[in-house]
């Protein structure tokens, strides 16, 4: 099942790579006269209302979603490497401070704190920058949530034989946390960017739909995700939802890789 | 001082810890006030001021107001000045909205707690009703559908849940309980189904006994204290919900209020409300904390 599912997403990451060889017309080309068509043979998946075809929108939204995500994830999972291993190794007044940013962070809902540091940063941003703020500022903060579990780790770590021996031997602490405990890291932070990238993925579409995400014409499957605000509309053209399929197949494949992968472990 | 009889692990005294808890909740608060004074001093056009740009104003006029606003300047002493007022109970003037934020908040706050609050029942008690169904019947059929059902809607934005919820002619309340249900439920399934491999219940289920009474008393009830940590952060989850869902389904409540002012950098609003939701959160996850060691004192 994991196979499968990590096939899937390695076949949709490729066809996304090719954006440019395999779209049929540019994310941002408009066919005025063909505006909000039906499928047919020039437009696979319709046009929508400015003209633009659906089936390219979708696959270069999911370029950047599908790049963005997992790249915003590693930003996460690396602050959270750095700051578990720093407070967990220095201890003290280190780890409490620590501790109580990570509490700071977690008690306040992801939305609200995304939504208040978005507004922070200017609306009328370009289309590139726009992208550059929505996935960088997933990053940088959702470190909290990793982190408290790579702290969790680098405690057990410390606490384990090897590395009484090794202090046993002499050999300095920022020996003992970049040779001895980081590379043991490497499972959690492994999970924890598999954790990570669907949740940023979601939180995406989540902020697309709000009008807070990637800013128009460049797509995303966040913003792509507009079109289902007229539900009725979606009910009587469904090809309409077809980038919430591709966002329903990706998220599932990745909880697939998770939860089978836990079952084998 | 109690000890945990499955890990060993020395309990806190319960006095000692909400002790604790309350000095964690008073510094998160505090912290995340001093956090949203930080980001409002260090947005851009702070302190800029429009009377500054009034032709018939003198030059020593201009340079009072400049004075007036560099008090301001220092981000220690603005947060002095903004923390004093937030005791006060001086929230600020919404640009958006043209209305001071307290106001706006007494007019919203309780729309948003009511249907946060009877969409976390209904996510719990379906989540309840379902995880003791599954745990009775143990057939497998049901159970893989629940697992796909609950992993298709986790696998949905919120903000697509609420969108349907709207469609099927659901109100917010529903539209958040779907929204938590399958994190929910997920949880029970798993801390439940935990405690029913444990070898004593094993034992007894090898020896016929078996039916609610074995559930609730020997897996349901040992699973509480887990159960209760999750209620404190399904309350976090509810209230992130309710931007989506109040944004989507017009709802007048908080999570639209924020949201617009999202839309119209409204900061006075933004960070006022991010701190009421902080201690909101921290507050509940404080009475879960409190709970769970009221459960431990009476085991």
């Amino acid at each position: 099942m994991r196979r499968a599912a990590t096939a899937i997403l390695g076949a949709i990451l490729i066809v996304l790579l090719c954006a440019d060889w395999i779209a049929p017309h540019g994310y941002q080309q408009q066919f005025r006269a063909d505006a909000g068509a039906a499928p047919c043979r020039q437009y696979r998946l319709g046009t929508d209302a400015l003209g633009r075809d659906r089936l390219s929108r979708l696959i270069y939204g999911g370029r950047v979603s599908m790049l963005l995500a997992p790249l915003a994830a590693l930003l996460a999972v690396t602050l959270a490497l750095l700051v578990g291993l720093i407070a967990g190794c220095m201890g003290g007044w280190w780890e409490r401070a620590v501790v109580t940013a990570m509490d700071l962070c977690l008690s306040l809902p992801w939305l609200f704190l995304l939504l208040a540091v978005r507004a922070m940063l200017p609306l009328n941003a370009s289309p590139a920058a726009s992208i550059v703020v929505t996935f960088a500022l997933l990053g940088l903060l959702g470190w909290a949530g990793p982190s408290r579990i790579v702290l969790a780790a680098v405690k057990r770590h410390l606490a384990s034989d090897f590395v009484l021996a090794a202090c046993s031997e002499g050999c300095p602490p920022w020996r003992i946390a970049l040779v001895q405990v980081l590379p043991n890291l490497r499972p959690v932070a492994a999970a924890q960017f598999w954790v990570t990238a669907p949740a940023f993925l979601l939180t995406e579409a989540n902020l697309g739909l709000l009008g807070l995400g990637v800013a128009e014409p460049a797509p995303s499957w966040g913003n792509l995700l507009r079109e289902l605000e007229n539900l009725s509309q979606v009910a009587r053209n469904p090809w309409m939802a077809a980038p919430l399929v591709a966002l329903v197949v990706v998220v599932s494949c990745f909880q697939l890789a998770i939860s089978t992968g836990e079952i084998e472990a | 001082m109690k000890h945990d009889p499955e890990t060993g692990a020395a309990r806190p005294r319960f006095w000692h810890a909400a002790l604790r808890r309350l000095a964690c909740l008073a510094l998160t608060v505090f912290l995340a006030a001093f956090l949203a004074a930080a980001l409002v001093r260090l947005a851009p056009g702070f302190g800029m001021d429009e009377r500054q740009l009034d032709s018939r104003l003198s030059e020593n006029s201009i340079r009072a107001i400049e004075e007036e606003n560099a008090g301001n300047a220092n981000l220690f002493r603005y947060f002095g000045r903004y923390f004093l007022g937030l005791c006060r109970g001086e929230l600020g003037q919404s640009v958006s909205f043209n209305l001071p934020v307290r106001e706006l908040l007494a007019e919203r706050l309780g729309l948003t707690l009511r249907s946060a609050a009877a969409g976390l029942a209904c996510a719990w008690l379906a989540a309840i009703a379902a995880g003791l169904f599954l745990s009775l019947s143990r057939s497998r059929v049901l159970e893989l559908a629940a697992s796909t059902l609950s992993g298709g809607l986790i696998c949905l934005p919120a903000a697509v849940v609420g969108l349907l919820a709207l469609y099927l002619g659901a109100g917010p309340a529903a539209a958040i309980g779907a929204i938590l249900l399958p994190r929910i439920l997920r949880y029970v399934r798993n801390v439940t189904g935990a405690m029913a491999r444990r070898p004593h219940v094993l034992a007894a289920r090898s020896r016929g006994a078996g039916g609610l009474a074995l559930l609730l008393r020997h897996v349901w009830l040992p699973s509480a204290p887990e159960l209760l940590a999750l209620g404190g952060v399904s309350v976090n989850m509810a209230l992130g919900a309710t931007i989506p869902v109040e944004a989507l389904c017009d709802v007048p409540g908080v999570g639209q209020m924020v949201w617009k002012a999202a839309l119209a950098r409204d900061l006075p609003v933004l960070v006022n409300v991010t701190i009421l939701i902080a201690a909101i959160t921290a507050a509940a996850n404080l009475a879960s904390d409190a709970a769970r060691s009221l459960w431990w004192r009476e085991a």
